[in-house]
């Protein structure tokens, strides 16, 4: 049972907003022709969106990680199995938290306790939790062992750990280690606040984010000349589009307070480019433009000085090289230099990678990531073993709303495993679905929605390149619901 | 402020695609075709700098691809096709060969990546 005041306090607020539009949300819902809609309207009988055909297969199913994909994945299973014998390995206690609130966090606009979400609320009756952390993987004997030397066997292993904050691989930060998202970071904020920094990739540094911007804000308005510096690293990153909504929001903020002429807001990302998709990297660009940001691709954050309050970057670029007789081609040479500069304010977002202790064993990959069958999610060499989120090698595949996508994918994928030791070509293959709602102002939201194709793939036929206060609504007020009650049951 | 229409239907396509998943209807990548098939393109290509087995180059720095399973390669083949494999601005771990392989692909030597990654993981076991 899922009782949670935010998650009501969010529904009446969206209702008041509706209610200014003249509509209930009872009558939207009835318009919408959404009588099936039982989770939206707060009824405990919510009835299962795509309900998933009962299947009487068995076998022991360990899955690692109660996150997001983890949990929804033993709630859908827990829900199609005639008889489940599922055990989930999760040693955070509030690993269920709304990680997409944290940018909202950070611009003081939640607060902490809105995102917090406990873990022991969302396991589906009948499954096993060990509170414990899973270090060891045998994929050929079939078994985890955990940090307090509990072995367990499985028959299908989901892997569903999410990934680690590597904020130790910048120097200047090497005592704040590695950090996940959720649960008690006092170490990490400390650090940060030590250099001035900012980051609203973990709970408790989200909130400290909000403090440090209040003072930046204060600061411009007191009439000093202001900088503002936003990171992008080198890694694959959870949630793109995060580096860049913070920076928007700080805007807003800067804009409220009547400070914006006086702040110095730049941009500084690894890559080329703003966005892998086309249509949404332009749309970006002349958001940036209309904004006034500033923004230097190919910089990749190496160091901070607390001390002397820079931050160093790694510039790099490439420039034609000699004749290439096989490419047929002029072929290009790497070049790079160290800039440093200096900031006020700075928002760091920092290298990701898989923890060390499953990147590394049988299971793992050169760069930890999981490797799997991009449209199976089934990991390619061990054929009863799945991987989604954050961990799997998956291209553009760290967003919720990707994992909303994969955790059917992986379920219809492990009955069928379970029921034949096969998959079928007949079963829905994961295409890449990502969405990022990337906040552009305190009331707009562009919600950029793509998958392999590269190419947008709005769900609503609006052009989906235009910021709207609709997506806002989405964000702010149904967005968490929808995945608290829905996706968490293993139902949406 | 907002039309409440336009609310209206994209609050309710927001919830029937919440509700029903329907909003994505078995997206296949859509079929491509290509000017040679994998073999070839290896073949023709890819072998002068990365080899018959996939063993590189070490006079050109071209490297290895024998030491990795079909699913990273199809992971790195990704990147380089598309200049990385996250999101936002991350930008790509193969700064040159995102560079070579634009102009092999402009020459015409396009594939796909699934296919390739199979085809060098049997040539590195059939070695």
């Amino acid at each position: 049972m899922i009782e949670n005041r935010n998650v009501q306090k969010d529904l009446e607020q969206l209702d008041a907003i509706l209610k200014e539009q003249g509509i209930s949300r009872r009558d939207a819902m009835k318009m919408m022709g959404l009588g099936g809609a039982a989770f939206m309207v707060g009824s405990t009988e919510a009835q299962a969106a795509t309900v998933a055909k009962a299947s009487s297969a068995k076998g022991k199913i360990l899955i690692i990680g109660g996150g997001l994909a983890g949990m929804s994945t033993a709630a859908r299973l827990t829900n199609t199995l005639s008889n489940p014998d599922i055990t989930v390995i999760e040693p955070e206690t509030l690993s269920c938290s709304y990680q997409p609130g944290q940018t909202l966090v950070g611009a003081g606009l939640w607060k902490k306790g809105d995102i917090a979400y406990k873990r022991d609320d969302f396991v589906p009756s009948g499954v096993k939790i060990v509170k414990e952390k899973a270090v060891e993987f045998d994929p050929e004997n079939n078994t985890v062992t955990t940090d307090k030397g509990t072995k367990i066997s499985y028959d299908y292993l989901v892997v569903a750990a999410g990934l680690k904050l590597n904020y130790a691989a910048i120097k200047g930060l090497e005592e704040a280690g590695e950090a996940y998202s959720s649960g008690d970071n006092k170490k990490l904020v400390d650090v940060l606040n030590s250099v001035g920094a900012s980051s609203i990739y973990t709970a408790d540094s989200a909130e400290a984010t909000w403090a440090n911007m209040e003072k930046f804000i204060a600061s411009a308005k007191s009439g000093k000349k202001v900088k503002g510096l936003f990171t992008h690293p080198n890694t694959p990153i959870k949630c793109g589009g995060a580096p860049k909504k913070i920076m928007y929001l700080a805007n807003s903020r800067l804009e409220e307070a009547g400070a914006r002429n006086n702040a110095d807001l730049h941009f500084y990302p690894n890559g080329g480019g703003m966005f892998g998709v086309k249509e949404y990297h332009n749309a970006i660009v002349d958001q940036f433009k209309a904004r006034n940001f500033k923004w230097s691709y190919k910089h990749n954050l190496i160091a901070i000085d607390g001390e002397n309050k820079t931050a160093t970057f790694n510039h790099h670029w490439t420039e034609k090289g000699a004749w290439d007789e096989d490419l047929e081609e002029y072929g290009v040479e790497l070049k790079s230099e160290e800039i440093t500069v200096p900031y006020d304010f700075i928002h760091i977002t920092p290298p990701m990678k898989a923890p060390d202790e499953i990147g590394n064993s049988k299971i793992g990959s050169s760069k930890g990531w999981i490797p799997v069958k991009k449209e199976t999610l089934q990991h390619v060499k061990f054929k009863n073993v799945f991987a989604l989120g954050d961990i799997a090698a998956v291209p553009m595949g760290k967003t919720g709303g990707s994992a909303r996508k994969q955790y059917k994918v992986v379920v219809d994928n492990l009955i069928s495993m379970m029921e034949s030791g096969k998959i079928p070509k007949t079963n829905k293959e994961y295409a890449g679905y990502t969405v990022c709602p990337l906040i552009t102002s305190i009331g707009t939201v562009m919600l950029a929605e793509f998958n392999w194709t590269k190419k947008p793939t709005p769900m609503v036929p609006l052009d989906p390149t235009q910021e709207r206060y609709i997506w806002w609504l989405l964000k702010f007020y149904l967005l968490k619901p929808m995945t608290i009650h829905g996706m968490l049951a293993g139902k949406a | 402020m907002i039309n409440k229409t336009i609310t209206s239907i994209a609050l309710s396509a927001v919830a029937i695609f919440a509700l029903t998943g329907c909003g994505e209807k078995n997206a296949k990548v859509e079929a491509k075709t290509y000017k040679y098939t994998t073999v070839q393109v290896y073949e023709k290509s890819c072998i002068k700098c990365h080899g018959k087995y996939g063993e590189g180059n070490p006079d050109k720095k071209t490297p290895a691809l024998n030491d990795r399973t079909a699913g990273e390669m199809a992971q790195d083949l990704y990147d380089v096709k598309n200049g990385g494999t996250g999101i936002g601005g991350g930008g790509t771990d193969h700064e040159i060969m995102e560079h070579n392989m634009q102009k092999l692909v402009d020459q015409g030597y396009d594939y796909d990546i699934n296919s390739m990654a199979e085809f060098l993981s049997y040539l590195i076991k059939n070695k």
